[in-house]
């Protein structure tokens, strides 16, 4: 019998390190010349020069590395797709396995906060030009970040009432606890980035009308793709940005059923299949059109749900979903061979296919700036705070040749 | 295969089943501990000091030094002798002799005049004790004029053993304290008092880490702490060298010595042995691990000498003794370049940073492929890349050069590093 991973819906998926573990860990370290890991953090977040405080006793010096250099640290450390990133680049591989570097930047992010550390700030004195921000999910916020310390008034803009975007709205708590997400956005307000939540900005350029001298857009991709299949109309059949946020804003409380079928290959979908499993969905099964291989989820995420017991079929795509008193009674797949085909019983069918942007105008425009999902089509957060402080080095440079500094 | 190999050994004139003895200290203090030592394999024990006064001990005792949660780099104590009262450890010297006739046991003294020492030493024949081993040595008395203070003066060490022999008729053996800068006319002294053979060494006295908000050092004893005797792995070295030059001290030749100092494994004691001691004493490790640890070390020297061909551990007693020499005897005709091995290397770096900063520049780093060159023009043969490499065999002894003018001839060399 297989030991499978029975979990609440808001209990950590990871153990966390403490002082001693975290240290150890730390250890196996090679302390590279010119490590691998840190050139493989697309946000620049340098794991090598953090672990190398952490081994030479200097915890304090960790956390602070990790905070100048990424503005969502928290969150990053327990999402980042380390797997591809700079586990799979440590120099230990080649002797064993990674330095777990996403468990110590956790580890070292708690550690900021049980320290009351304020290791980024922002000048009192403010510069000429103000900054808005539209979205109010990674990219965004990590643009704030930057151009707050710079000394830039900087507002944020995000149609949802609580700030974090897909942070706070489409990761499986699990793997992502909103006290993560909250404690890096409170260093972000407390930098005085001001928010404007529940208010949905159409275009940039009513912003800069409004008197910002600059914007950044980075209002994600929250549009969301209908299927055209038979039967998409049935009761039961989700969309797996609206499931996730229900999840979410319930406590893993919403109706979900018992037998619940998730369509797609990303992280997205697993986060739909560990949801649905940890708010008590007794069956959950993964169909997916491409191989693992093909997959976009991490590798991790895959082994994480399939801990649970979530099964994940490969290569076959949904064709119709047959109803019954209007609600879903089985889904019907066809096989990418072009000969196999499956008739599977469900209450419930998630797609996790993917999500659209939703136009935002003036885009163009000058002085705006754009990064994020809606610029690269939806990648991991890692790679959107890395945009966003892209951006604001370019915000940053244009409102100083605006004012004429340089 | 089960390897049996004799282990015996004779020391001070008496047949020991194995080298391996219980060190003079919290390990071996009462009948239970001592016959659970026995029964998991070890040769023998030097029972736990015994002195004229009962002092309370403080707490904590320990402290540790190294990682914590990792296995102690280091160990201080500051326990005092046996509390127990001295007939009751009589008793249970006379009940474990009496129980285990093949096991070997040494009572350990420590008095503070002349008197005291004779007095105490009379008792080891009540005991049916086979020997005395005298503490000269402890670091961490609480009164003055004993214990180390008495090994770094050997004058006192020849009186004290002078008066220890002449209260027995048991062999006595000196045991001294690290706390000098050489130990051999201390050694000399303990001979010339009428000692049988030399045990060494005590604790070494110490200041572990200070503690930060405290401002003193582990163990804090009322926001107070106090310098005390340091042992463990981190000694073995330090005791490792001074057994070498009582062993190469043509007055000490032929001395019964009984070496103790962070021995942990069967290839510890063998060092000790092959520097000339005929007996080890543990204590740390038995501490940190328990008695057990006796297994491995019984097992693994017959397994080392089986492989190596030897049958007795008189063949190894002092083996390694001519080859530690004066730094001026030894041959500087040649270097050994280091030989990178590609496929093995990770691309660290840890080579190319250490030979920089710490070394002769020799090592160059390609950013391209992340792998060491090494410029012979600089190398001088040291091998610290090799010490900081982290991957096995990754870095090998590579060309052997002869300096200018210097006449090749047959070498011993290591073929591989560990």
């Amino acid at each position: 019998m297989s030991k499978v991973v029975k979990k609440e819906y808001l209990e950590e998926a990871a153990a966390g390190y403490n002082l001693r573990t975290a240290r150890e860990e730390a250890r196996r370290c090679l302390v590279c010349h010119d490590a691998p890991c840190s050139e493989a953090c697309p946000a620049g977040t340098d794991p090598a020069r953090f672990i190398r405080s952490l081994r030479f006793n200097n915890v304090k010096g960790a956390a602070e590395t990790i905070r100048k250099n990424n503005p969502l640290g928290g969150s990053c450390a327990k999402v980042c797709p380390y797997d591809q990133l700079c586990q799979e680049a440590c120099s230990r591989c080649g002797i064993d396995k990674p330095i777990e570097i996403g468990r110590l930047q956790s580890f070292l992010v708690e550690q900021e906060k049980a320290f009351g550390m304020k290791n980024v700030e922002a000048p009192e004195e403010k510069k000429a030009g103000k900054a808005a921000c539209i979205g109010a999910g990674p990219a965004s916020l990590a643009a704030a970040s930057v151009l707050a310390r710079a000394g830039y008034e900087v507002t944020v803009y995000d149609a949802q009432q609580k700030a974090g975007g897909m942070l706070t709205y489409g990761i499986v708590p699990a793997r992502l606890p909103q006290e993560t997400v909250d404690y890096d956005i409170q260093l972000i307000k407390d930098l005085g980035v001001k928010f404007e939540l529940g208010k949905k900005v159409e275009s940039a350029e009513a912003l800069k009308a409004a008197g910002y001298d600059t914007v950044f857009v980075g209002a994600g991709l929250w549009g969301t793709k209908k299927v055209d299949l038979p039967g998409a109309d049935a009761k039961g059949v989700r969309y797996a940005l609206d499931y996730l946020k229900e999840a979410r804003e319930s406590g893993g409380k919403s109706e979900i059923g018992n037998k619940v079928i998730v369509i797609g290959g990303g992280d997205v979908a697993m986060d739909c299949a560990a949801t649905a499993k940890l708010a008590g969905a007794e069956k959950v099964m993964i169909y997916y059109r491409r191989t693992i291989e093909e997959a976009p989820a991490e590798m991790a995420e895959i082994k994480y749900v399939q801990s649970m017991g979530v099964t994940i079929t490969t290569e076959f795509a949904p064709a119709a979903i047959l109803e019954k008193d209007g609600k879903v009674d089985f889904v019907q797949f066809k096989g990418r061979d072009g000969q196999s085909e499956a008739k599977v019983k469900a209450d419930t069918v998630v797609f996790a296919i993917g999500q659209s942007a939703e136009a935002v105008g003036g885009m163009d425009a000058e002085g705006v700036f754009v990064g994020g999902d809606i610029a690269n089509g939806g990648k991991t957060v890692v790679d959107a705070v890395a945009e966003g402080k892209e951006a604001a080095a370019a915000m940053i440079d244009y409102l100083e040749k605006k004012a004429g500094v340089k | 295969m089960s390897v049996k190999k004799d282990l015996s050994i004779e020391f001070a004139g008496i047949k020991c089943k194995n080298p391996y003895f219980l060190s003079s200290s919290p390990v071996g203090n009462n009948y239970d501990m001592i016959s659970k030592c026995f029964e998991a394999g070890w040769g023998g024990v030097f029972y736990k000091t015994i002195d004229l006064w009962n002092e309370n001990e403080i707490s904590p005792i320990f402290g540790s030094y190294g990682n914590a949660g990792e296995p102690w780099t280091g160990f201080k104590n500051c326990e005092h002798a046996s509390q127990n009262t001295l007939e009751e450890n009589l008793e249970h010297m006379r009940r474990l002799k009496r129980d285990y006739p093949d096991h070997v046991i040494f009572a350990s003294f420590m008095g503070q005049t002349e008197d005291d020492w004779k007095l105490l030493c009379s008792y080891a024949e009540q005991a049916d004790a086979d020997g005395i081993e005298i503490n000269l040595s402890c670091p961490h008395m609480g009164r003055e004029n004993m214990g180390s203070d008495v090994g770094t003066n050997p004058k006192l060490v020849e009186s004290f053993t002078r008066a220890s022999v002449s209260g027995t008729k048991l062999p006595v053996i000196a045991k001294m304290t690290p706390n000098v800068t050489n130990m051999v006319p201390s050694a000399l002294a303990a001979m010339k008092g009428g000692a049988t053979g030399i045990s060494a060494i005590n604790t070494v006295k110490s200041v572990i880490d200070i503690d930060h908000d405290l401002f003193t050092t582990q163990p804090v004893i009322n926001g107070k702490s106090a310098i005390s005797g340091f042992s463990g792995a981190a000694i073995k070295p330090i005791c490792l060298r001074f057994m070498t030059e009582m062993g190469n001290c043509p007055d000490l030749q032929g001395v019964p010595m009984s070496g103790v100092g962070g021995i942990y494994t069967w290839s510890d004691a063998l060092d000790y042995l092959l520097v000339g001691a005929r007996n080890v004493q543990v204590t740390t490790a038995v501490m940190e691990y328990g008695y057990r640890i006796v297994e491995d070390m019984i097992s693994g020297m017959q397994h080392y000498m089986d492989e190596k061909g030897f049958n007795s551990l008189d063949e190894l007693v002092g083996k390694a003794l001519p080859n530690i020499v004066s730094p001026s005897e030894l041959t500087r005709t040649y270097q050994i370049r280091p030989d990178f091995n590609e496929e093995k290397c990770v691309g660290c770096g840890r080579c190319y940073v250490s030979c920089y900063d710490g070394g002769h520049q020799a090592i160059k780093w390609n950013e391209e492929k992340r792998r060491p060159e090494l410029d012979t023009d600089h190398c001088v043969g040291c091998h610290l890349c090799q010490k900081v490499c982290p991957v096995a065999d990754c870095i090998l002894p590579g060309e052997l050069v002869w300096r200018e003018g210097c006449q090749p001839e047959e070498l011993i060399l290591k073929e591989k590093f560990e």
